[in-house]
């Protein structure tokens, strides 16, 4: 692309286009620390009318939500990417079985290798869709990813010393959850719901001419650059959900509720719903709420990773909210039954 | 979001998380620490990202405006020299505006990128300019105290005197240490104080938030001061003091307390969620 740009262009031109990027980024820049300038010494005066101590913890939940996020969004989209552009569908097909019912429980114990929370899992499981991969495995992927890894395993173990009991039904459970949900989607689910991820390559500039002649590289990055845009995007959404939940629902209140067991289940997966914590902390939450009986916290670790307000939000930007809506309703109602099986079971 | 704002939210971003993590510690009052190589990779990886899309931008432009050129007409463009020419298209004047659509529609064919992605620069913006404080008293006044799990007996303590320990290591002691190992023991806490909740006149709180991944997940553990006036909320305090029994431990009245004899205000420490006990002299 650059030797065309060269062969057809002068050195006048490309010292024209230097002026011109030289003029455009002093400009720019100038007009930004104007802007700065003034939000910084405007700003604070006017943040105070309504800088209530209440907004500003909102503020501070909301920023943290979004920074613990970011690093784990990059890294979904880096390897999303990849798989879009550099892992060939053929592979897919070799590893997984030919019949998507076999498939999903591959594809649910395959969770176990991606080291991240639910943020990472989300493009990750549509560039697999994108690729070729039955959309129940796919789904399956994506559900027990964030749910399974070592990294979580981990620190639900440190988060229970003395009880692996809790984090083998955290395992068993949602491995359980994630195999359901694909067999379902065989079953019942309709491809009209699902809007499967187009390749972010074709949003590159340059129409198609550039596209089919751009490196693969320069499909990577476009592919990143719009994914990363896309979901991040998405992740602010959620993460505003997510504080202004923790802002309204005080922990102290639920304590009420505590005494009836199926009731605190119930209590303590939807809180995992609107609290959206990390699947890497959520053990730690979980272990801090005294008064509920494991079975409860269990299920609060096995709904959380599944479904959370910040994860509604990144589906439905990713696969429809058609999607988004239908499946995390049902993935609610299918874990809140399987941690209060394997709790019965196993704690 | 046209390119060029997609490569400024890019840098942005960037800046924005390299910010709080490499240039300063102020990812700390958002996250755990064992995040921040990740958020430096994450700030460098995003400015690169924008560096790049910010080359390709300016290249893609420029051949777009030339194309636009030679669409309006110039098929002569396609000779090597006359490229130069671009910037001066005879009829420049009034036709700037058509150009510019020109350009628009050739270069930028599907260039809007994902419209949501505007509210990024909302945290990236919100973190260069104002990163938001430390949850703090606000935080710490809407909880019960909380201790941690676990009746029965506690190790011995050690005969250091004063004694300095964990705000939540004091409150598990204090609450379900049937050994009652803190009896008249002088101890050293530090936290920050947070007001009582309209309980007993005089008394406040000594808090202590707990992080396990970010603050969404903060745990207050808090320990009730009496005998000593509350200074302003947040304001961060070692306390030396008396443990004073409120119960029978593991019972609901058992609920960490203590009688201060010397507060002494401190500098808020550089990780406000890592509940570690002060040094032994206080300081």
């Amino acid at each position: 692309m650059e030797d065309q740009l060269l062969g057809r262009a002068g050195p006048t031109r490309w010292l024209r286009l230097l002026v011109r990027g030289a003029f455009v980024t002093v400009t720019g820049g100038a007009l930004l620390a104007v802007v700065a300038l003034v939000a910084m010494t405007i700003g604070p005066a006017l943040l105070l009318q309504i800088d209530t101590p209440a907004f500003q913890a909102w503020r501070t939940v909301f920023v943290a939500i979004t920074v613990q996020g970011l690093p784990f969004l990059l890294f979904g989209t880096l390897i999303s990417a990849a798989i879009s552009v550099f892992v060939p569908a053929s592979l897919f097909d070799r590893l997984l079985p030919r019949k998507p019912a076999l498939a999903v429980p591959v594809a649910g114990a395959a969770g176990m290798v991606l080291p991240g929370c639910e943020c990472a899992s989300v493009p990750v499981a549509g560039s697999l869709m994108r690729r070729g991969v039955t959309p129940a495995a796919a789904l399956a992927f994506l559900l027990s990813a964030p749910a399974i890894n070592p990294i979580v395993l981990v620190a639900t173990s440190v988060a229970f010393p003395g009880n692996p009991e809790m984090v083998l039904a955290r395992l068993i459970a949602s491995l359980a959850v994630s195999m359901v949900m694909g067999w379902l989607w065989i079953a019942l689910g309709r491809p009209e719901w699902l809007r499967i991820p187009k390749p972010a390559a074709g949003a590159g500039h340059g129409g198609q001419a550039t596209a089919s002649r751009a490196g693969r590289w320069e499909q990577f990055r476009q592919a990143v650059q719009h994914d990363f845009l896309h979901a991040g995007g998405f992740l602010v959404v959620g993460a505003m959900a997510a504080a202004t939940f923790n802002i309204v629902v005080p922990q102290s209140a639920l304590d009420a509720v505590s005494g009836s067991v199926w009731l605190s289940v119930l209590l303590l997966a939807l809180l995992a719903v609107v609290l959206a914590v990390c699947s890497e902390a959520d053990a730690f939450v979980a272990a801090s709420l005294t008064g509920f009986s494991p079975t409860a916290k269990l299920a609060f670790m096995v709904v959380g990773p599944m479904v959370d307000v910040k994860l509604v939000a990144l589906q439905a930007g990713t696969f429809g909210r058609a999607f988004a809506v239908r499946f995390s309703a049902v993935t609610f109602a299918v874990a809140v039954l399987c941690s209060a099986l394997v709790g019965w079971w196993l704690l | 979001m046209r390119r060029r704002f997609e490569v400024l939210l890019l840098l942005l971003a960037g800046a924005a998380v390299l910010r709080i993590s490499l240039f300063s510690e102020l990812y700390l009052r958002y996250v755990k620490p064992g995040l921040r190589p990740l958020l430096i990779a994450t700030g460098a990886l995003l400015v690169l990202l924008g560096l790049v899309a910010a080359v390709r931008e300016a290249i893609g432009y420029a051949r777009g405006r030339r194309d636009a050129y030679q669409d309006a007409g110039h098929e002569e463009g396609h000779s090597p020299h006359a490229g130069h020419e671009w910037v001066h298209p005879p009829h420049a004047g009034h036709e700037e505006g058509h150009s510019e659509d020109a350009v628009h529609e050739r270069g930028h064919a599907h260039s809007h990128g994902p419209r949501v992605g505007w509210l990024l620069y909302l945290p990236a913006v919100l973190l260069l300019l104002f990163a938001p404080p430390a949850l703090g008293s606000y935080t710490a006044s809407r909880e019960a105290a909380r201790a941690a799990q676990g009746a029965g007996t506690f190790p011995a303590l050690p005969d250091t005197n004063p004694l300095p320990l964990t705000v939540r290591e004091f409150s598990s002691r204090a609450v379900y240490d049937t050994g009652k190992s803190l009896k008249d023991r002088t101890v050293l806490l530090t936290g920050f104080v947070s007001p009582s909740d309209g309980g007993d006149e005089g008394t406040w709180y000594l808090s202590r938030l707990v992080v396990g991944c970010c603050a969404a997940d903060a745990q207050v553990f808090k320990v009730e001061i009496h005998g000593a006036t509350a200074l302003d909320a947040d304001t961060w305090v070692t306390v030396t003091g008396v443990w004073r029994p409120t119960g029978a431990p593991g019972s609901e009245a058992a609920e960490p307390a203590l009688d201060a004899s010397a507060v002494r205000k401190i500098h808020e420490p550089s990780n406000p969620y890592d509940d570690a006990a002060p040094a032994a002299d206080g300081s």
